[in-house]
């Protein structure tokens, strides 16, 4: 009796383990959430500065104590957009290519390169800008220096292919058989089918991947900061303007910011957080809709 | 026939896009290895980042030089930062080396240095101890700095000979390693690796074996794997961001390999779970019930049947995760600091080779040494995509039977 009471006790206990392992991952982003939000926040609770001046100022100027983010945040939806808009497409019609026409062994030679293009850290995109499309833009721009909202947008645009293209994919083979045979019994050829039929199938499963593509754009850090510029004050007004990003502002500062200053970079942090969070939501949400239909 | 003329042109435009993307992936490798490559050889993977200097202690012995005078001077000491050769080479036969006197570049500065160009196979340099016994090893392109105390610099390269020929018995020696090597940076980026697979790889192993096991499907489940989801989103500055505020400050973990391990560590959880929970769905739920008929618990169900059939599986999760934790760099930018060194222990710096790379392209512009570090990585890169597969192979292999 005594045993089995003592096995009992001992499957409870781990199952509980188990439970708390799972827990961490609730924890950390409750932890997280909290600790970016407690220090962001601090600035305005205790009024050192005006949230209004931190939202629509166009200038940082740490040393005039002037933390200005408007113009940092139309540089990252600038960028973002820019990238999605080269980079979407292509990376949509690579995935056809590789789901419809390609041969299985050309498919798979495909995939594989995407696969190696996800997993070149975002360092090394910003070093091939830095050494190949900086210097390129920097002879067709008519400023002085080749860092630029241009230069951004490209990098940005190659590092959402891989994310695009192997979703998309995904969601391209997923589509029954059947829609495609009976557009090719309609009389459709190959071409119509995949365009008037498959891809309007996987249009949701393309969303998710094109929005999971936007966030990678908005977060991405180290590869923009070495290709945008990072100046210090001004709303970018040609694709030739350097930009500073949201994410890039953080990362610059952060190594040696004290006070206001930095809790101010924790506030660039927490809008950043909340672009994230509401982009996560809408995929949860299409995803769940997919799932539904 | 104007439907064939729009199917040919929507053909060619797919192939067409497919062609920016690969030759994209092509472009950037190929950029990155032809750029870096000249500078990737033994010496970039063995040796620290920062130059060394150390007290070298030598028995003179008399080596005759074996290869005649014009081959000698043809064996300039090869190194990017030595601009040029201002004197010499010169054989010294009681060190059997030549030395040459070069310009000698490192990062702004510049100066005149004695370099070593050639090291005879027998010469005594290369049984060189340090003060405690210990064996050195000097090699072409160490710089000479003094010998028994007298300082070279502002001399001519013959003084410098006749110098050394003078001196007899032990000789003490100064020599400076040259830097610009990486070794400091894959040795922290492997300790970040095992660190951090060491906290998250249990935690996320055993989430996922609650998550697929025990959970009923509910509330705390739809919870944790939003949460999940949610990690899996979030890009890696916040992380930083987090790391900072939360290992770095209030724990008072300092700039250090167990913040930014710890920061990492929660980055891989989304991973690993999502990983290990596939692949212990895909073991058969009449393993679990032929376990639990013949009277095992639930828990030697799981530790002896369910869990080793998902080894394949938690293998990709572990190669994955590698993946990670060599790419990450904003967050451990700001959790674990860029200095080039080997960590001493859990609460010391270290940078890894990821951001090594952003900080020798960032803030030295050497674009060179960007790309040579670069090939490192691309090489792990590589060799884990392939051993994913093997493993991912090995799963379906088992599903198959």
């Amino acid at each position: 009796m005594e045993a089995i009471k003592r096995k009992k006790l001992k499957e409870k206990i781990v199952e509980n383990i188990f439970l708390i392992c799972a827990c961490v991952a609730v924890i950390s982003l409750l932890a997280i959430t909290f600790f970016v939000f407690y220090n962001g926040l601090k600035p305005f609770v205790s009024n050192s500065y005006s949230l209004w001046s931190f939202l629509t100022g166009v200038e940082w100027r740490p040393g005039s104590n002037l933390y200005g983010i408007l113009y940092m945040f139309v540089g990252s939806i600038f960028a973002t957009l820019g990238a999605i808009l080269i980079g979407v497409p292509v990376a949509i019609l690579t995935a056809v290519f590789i789901a419809e026409l390609a041969g299985s062994k050309v498919g798979k030679l495909i995939r594989f390169a995407v696969e190696l293009l996800a997993g070149i850290p975002s360092v090394l995109y910003g070093v091939f800008g830095l050494g190949i499309i900086v210097p390129y833009v920097l002879k067709i721009s008519p400023m002085a220096q080749g860092e630029s909202l241009l230069a951004t947008i490209l990098v940005l645009a190659i590092m959402i292919l891989p994310t695009v293209i192997s979703i998309s994919e995904t969601s391209l083979s997923t589509v029954p058989m059947e829609y495609r045979e009976g557009s090719y019994a309609l009389g459709a050829s190959k071409i119509q089918t995949i365009f008037r039929v498959v891809i309007p199938a996987a249009r949701s499963g393309i969303m998710t991947g094109v929005i999971l593509g936007i966030g990678r754009a908005i977060g991405e850090t180290m590869a923009v900061m070495l290709v945008c510029g990072n100046p210090i004050a001004g709303i970018p007004t040609s694709i030739f303007s350097q930009i500073r990003p949201l994410t890039t502002n953080i990362a610059l500062e952060m190594g040696y910011a004290a006070g206001v200053h930095q809790e101010l970079l924790y506030s660039t942090g927490v809008v950043l957080f909340i672009f994230i969070m509401i982009i996560n939501f809408t995929v949860n949400k299409l995803v769940k809709a997919k799932v539904g239909s | 026939m104007g439907r064939k003329m729009k199917d040919v042109l929507a053909k060619s435009i797919i192939y067409l896009a497919t062609g920016i993307t690969l030759c994209v992936l092509l472009f950037i490798v190929g950029f990155i290895f032809v750029k870096g490559i000249s500078l990737v050889n033994w010496d970039f993977l063995t040796r620290d980042y920062n130059e060394k200097v150390f007290y070298a202690f030598v028995q003179e012995e008399v080596v005759p030089m074996t290869i005649d005078a014009a081959s000698l001077s043809q064996k300039d000491p090869y190194d990017k930062r030595y601009e040029s050769s201002l004197e010499g080479p010169i054989y010294i036969e009681n060190i059997g080396a030549a030395i040459a006197k070069v310009a000698y570049k490192n990062n702004a500065t510049e100066k005149e240095q004695f370099v070593f160009s050639y090291i005879e196979k027998d010469s005594p340099l290369l049984s060189a101890i340090d003060s405690t016994g210990k064996k050195l090893s000097i090699g072409t392109d160490y710089i000479l700095e003094s010998i028994n105390g007298t300082d070279f610099e502002g001399l001519s390269l013959e003084d410098v000979a006749a110098q050394i020929n003078h001196e007899t018995g032990e000789l003490k020696i100064k020599v400076v390693q040259p830097g610009g090597g990486v070794r400091s940076n894959i040795i922290t980026t492997l300790y970040m690796v095992l660190v951090s697979l060491l906290i998250a790889l249990p935690l996320g192993i055993f989430g996922a074996i609650y998550l697929t096991e025990y959970a009923k499907p509910g509330r705390l489940v739809n919870i944790i794997r939003f949460a999940a989801e949610c990690l899996a989103g979030i890009p890696s500055i916040i992380f930083g961001l987090f790391g900072m505020a939360f290992f770095v400050v209030a724990l008072k973990f300092q700039i250090s390999l167990l913040s930014g391990s710890l920061t990492v560590a929660i980055i891989l959880l989304p991973v690993i779970i999502r990983s290990t929970e596939e692949a212990l769905k895909t073991v058969p739920t009449a393993f679990r019930e032929g376990s639990l008929a013949l009277g095992a618990t639930k828990l030697q169900t799981i530790f002896k049947v369910v869990l080793p059939c998902a080894v394949p599986g938690i293998a990709t999760a572990v190669l994955l995760s590698i993946g990670r934790v060599v790419g990450e760099s904003a967050a451990l930018l700001l959790t674990a600091g860029t200095v080039a060194q080997i960590p001493g222990t859990l609460f010391s710096p270290g940078s890894t080779l990821t951001v090594q790379a952003y900080y020798v392209a960032k803030e030295e512009g050497n674009i060179e040494l960007a790309c040579a570090i670069g090939i490192v990585i691309i090489v792990i890169v590589i060799v884990l995509n392939i051993l994913s597969r093997i493993t991912s192979d090995k799963l379906n292999v088992f599903n198959k039977k």
